[in-house]
């Protein structure tokens, strides 16, 4: 099975970098999955989450503000202005981090439904409990 | 006895020095290993950013793609106008740290004088501006303060007005220099073009297909990626800069450290010699006077 190069990079450092299988971004135009073998493509992004599917089949998800992704036929590159990885050991860690993956997204979107489709987004993910 | 004295009075000298020196080099410690954070943080996104955009430079020359505003990229037969934006520290005692930037400066003023390219020059930090003005060479503009403590803001306000000539066609080219961190011990000056921007050295992927942007219909998406592209690079250089700064000056005061101390053992030597031969002295003295008393 072919796989993208993902590398999720942000002012603060590299929050995600790996082999997937498939990855959704939030375009500004609206949402769009990327497969490997993509026609190269640079867009804008917005506020929103991004759902990776790993090779293994499990996902996980990202929360950004806004940014840029570069796509090609082997390699998906977002550049974000603030991100953060929804995940973590525990619980409460992840609790924690879906708080402020929110913050994050009401910080930079003005726009309500682009809030609440993340916020949307992000509950549903929460509450299967599957990320 | 005078002598003796003044031996002293040097020692006590030097040892305050030493003082000085040690503590500058604690402090210099301390503040690297934060600037060094922050530099390696953001190493990582300056990288990607450059590595994206010159992937994009590669495609939009090779398929000339319309309707893009390919001033950024397109390569230029005829350069006549050049900035330079160079970044020096605002305070010295850093050893050779200043002095390798501007050196750099110097050299890349007279290679283009050759060309018969006009230069013009950004300064930020105190000390690359002192010594320009210094030297009568003309400075467009100049930024101090911004080297010891840099924040994004700072570095958009630096690149805004170079920016701003490139685009209207002032100018051709824009040449970032500063002194970047390597290790603790070691700093590598580095020159970059910014604009236009270098295709990849080699191409690691050959893809096929076509480069589309979307939203297609308005062109602000490699306009604000390229806005971010060149802060970024701005403030990176700036970051990088400092991190560099601090552990020159850190080696810098090591060194004096070490010299103090040897300097404070070879006062401590003449002056035991000095002590001994004093005594050597009163005790003829003495004893020649108790002889002749006999």
């Amino acid at each position: 099975m072919d796989t993208l190069k993902l590398e999720i990079v942000t002012p603060e450092g590299q929050i995600f970098s790996g082999d997937v299988k498939t990855v959704t971004l939030p375009g500004s135009e609206g949402e769009f999955g990327v497969l490997p073998g993509h026609a190269s493509l640079v867009s804008l992004l917005q506020a929103g989450v991004i759902d990776i599917e790993l090779s293994s089949g499990s996902h996980e998800v990202v929360a950004i503000n806004w940014g840029h992704a570069k796509v090609d036929e082997k390699s998906v590159t977002i550049l974000a202005d603030g991100a953060v990885s929804i995940g973590g050991g525990s619980d409460s860690e992840i609790a924690n981090s879906i708080e402020t993956a929110k913050k994050l997204i009401e910080s930079m979107s003005d726009s309500d439904v682009a809030i609440a489709t993340a916020t949307a987004k992000i509950e549903s993910i929460s509450r299967v409990g599957k990320y | 006895m005078a002598n003796l004295k003044e031996i002293k009075r040097k020692i006590k000298s030097v040892e305050n020095t030493q003082k000085t020196t040690r503590a500058m080099k604690l402090v210099s410690t301390a503040k690297l290993k934060r600037a060094e954070m922050a530099a390696k943080q953001s190493r990582v996104y300056a990288n990607k950013i450059n590595e994206v955009l010159s992937e994009i430079a590669y495609k939009i020359n090779q398929y000339k793609i319309g309707g893009i505003d390919s001033r950024f990229f397109e390569k230029r037969s005829a350069i006549q106008n050049i900035d330079i934006i160079f970044v020096t520290a605002d305070k010295g005692l850093c050893g050779g740290f200043n002095v390798q930037t501007i050196k750099a400066v110097r050299g890349l003023l007279e290679e283009y004088k050759e060309k018969n390219v006009k230069v013009r020059l950004r300064a930020v930090g105190k000390k690359g501006v002192a010594f320009f003005n210094f030297q009568n060479i003309e400075l467009l503009s100049s930024f101090s303060g911004v080297s010891s403590a840099p924040t994004y803001e700072k570095a958009q306000n630096i690149i805004r007005e170079a920016i701003d000539d490139f685009i209207s066609g002032a100018t051709d080219k824009i040449i970032l220099v500063h002194n970047g961190y390597k290790n603790m011990i070691s700093q590598e000056l580095k020159i970059s073009d910014i604009v236009p921007v270098e295709e990849p050295k080699e191409i690691k992927v050959e893809s096929k297909s076509l480069m589309e942007l979307e939203p297609a219909e308005d062109e602000t998406i490699l306009e604000s990626l390229m806005k971010k592209y060149f802060e970024y690079n701005m403030y990176y250089a700036l970051i990088d800069s400092l991190a560099a700064e601090h552990s020159a000056r850190m080696q810098a005061m090591e060194n004096a450290t070490n010299n103090a101390s040897d300097r404070v053992n070879m006062l401590t030597l003449a002056y035991n010699k000095a002590r001994q031969e004093s005594i050597t002295t009163e005790l003829i003295e003495i004893i020649s006077g108790v002889e002749s008393m006999k």
